[in-house]
Parts: structure tokens; sequence; C-alpha cells
């Protein structure tokens, strides 16, 4: 392994580390359900990409970044839907009782 | 997508997730025929995603995920956080229930929007900064989502 691969391979690990913190910091700081979700959504999906390009370069084969790619997809697809599916509750106010 | 297809694609992801260990398949095999089952249920005659427009989808997919990120991440991290929630509604051409599936999973991956709710073509987007009107980028994403599944928009876009 190259010391510049590797190098690019941990700065790439603790971007991604530092948008899931900045992801949570949003989680607390934002004033509605709406905005969180979009910290949420969109910082996940970026700090888990950037975590997961960071460990490409140690897969022993190509199988196994096959693996770490899919993992990415599904986290995308399930965060993407499932955002969508908590603000339509809220939106139409059938779901649990929201205001604190 | 036919039904083998659909089979073998969800065996391959399942493949891909948990190796080869014959003992996997207790769960794998099971879930792979329902997925395949329900994928023909929810998507009805949507077509086949085709692969070519897929590979050009990409690029525009990461550069968007990018941005995304950046921007809320940029709009959290200020001491006095820059942000004026609202909604706005955007009307779909969209018809196959795939292609709007991934239409509305990639709103909430572009920078400030989120699908919020649907009610058959109406979409409602939450918007982190309402004050700028986001329906030229919705009918952009719209017009690549389609491609993808060889579908035909009417020209005019906007509610």
């Amino acid at each position: 392994m190259s010391l510049v691969l590797t190098l690019l391979s941990v700065v790439s690990i603790l971007l991604g580390a530092f948008f899931f913190l900045v992801g949570t910091l949003g989680l607390i700081r934002l004033p509605d359900l709406f905005s969180r979700l979009h910290a949420l959504t969109k910082t996940d999906n970026l700090g888990l990409g950037l975590v997961i390009l960071g460990l490409l370069p140690w897969v022993p084969d190509l199988f196994h970044a096959l693996k770490l790619v899919l993992i990415w997809l599904l986290v995308l697809l399930a965060g993407a839907t499932g955002s969508h599916l908590i603000a339509k509750r809220a939106l139409r106010g059938d779901g649990e009782d929201l205001t604190p | 997508m036919d039904f083998a297809t659909r089979l073998l694609v969800f065996f391959g992801c399942w493949t891909i997730l948990a190796g080869w260990d014959p003992s996997s398949w207790v769960i794998g095999l099971p879930a792979v025929l329902f997925a395949s089952w329900v994928y023909g249920r929810l998507a009805q005659d949507s077509a086949r995603p085709g692969i070519r427009p897929m590979l050009a989808f990409l690029p525009f997919f990461l550069r968007e995920s990018f941005r995304g990120g950046a921007d809320v991440a940029r709009r959290i991290l200020r001491p006095r956080m820059r942000i004026a929630p609202g909604f706005q509604t955007y009307r779909m051409r969209l018809s196959q229930p795939a292609a709007r599936v991934l239409f509305l999973d990639c709103v909430s991956l572009l920078p400030g929007s989120l699908s919020a709710d649907r009610h058959q073509d109406v979409i409602q987007v939450h918007l982190l900064d309402a004050s700028l009107d986001v329906t030229p980028e919705l009918a952009d994403l719209e017009r690549r989502v389609a491609a993808i599944f060889d579908e035909r928009l009417e020209p005019d876009a906007h509610v």
C-alpha cells in the first residue's frame, strides 16, 4: 500500500466521520422535524459514502468492494425512503403526538 | 422486469452481502423469493432500468450527494443557522411506480430539499431555504430519472 493511498484513505474516513458528527449536531440544533430529517439523510449519505470510499483501498478482492458499495446503496435507499415516510406521517398528522 | 431477471438481481445482492455459505440460504432463499414477488407487485409494469442511462446518472448523483451533504453541513455549522424552512409543491410527470420512487428518494438527497408527501401526481417538497424556487432543479432531476426508465415526459413542467 503506497503512502499516498493510505493518506487519502485516512482523510476520506475522517471526513466521513466528520459528516456523521455534523448530522448529529444538526439533529440537536435544527428547529423542527423536517429540517432534522434533512440533516440526517444528507449527512448520513455523504458520511457513509466517504467512509466506504476510504475503506475501498483495503479490500482483499472485488467481491468485498461490491459488498461495501451495495451496503452504501441499501442504506441510501432505506434512509431516503424512511425519511419520506416519517415526513408524510408528520404532515398528515395521523401518527403519534409530535408536539413537545 | 420479468420474474427471472428479478430473481437473478436479488440472488446476486444476497450473494454479495452474505457470501457463499450454504447455511445463509435458510434466510436468503425466502428473502430473495419474497423480494422478487414484492418488487413485481410494487413496480407493476415499470420498464426495466437501463444499465447505460444508470451509468450516466451516477456522476450526477455523486456530485449532488456531495453538494447536498456539504450544503446542509455548512448551514448547521454557522453560529446563526442560515435556514428559512418551508414547503413547495411540484407536479410529477413520471408515471411508472419504480421511476417515481427513485425520483422521490433522489429529491431527498439533493441539496436543501426533502420529499415530504405525495398525493397522486403532486408532491410536497420541504426546503431548508424556501425563498428559492426549486422547480427547475426538480424538473432536471425528473428528466434524468425518466431517461433511466426510458420514459417520455410531457414538455411542460411546473405547477
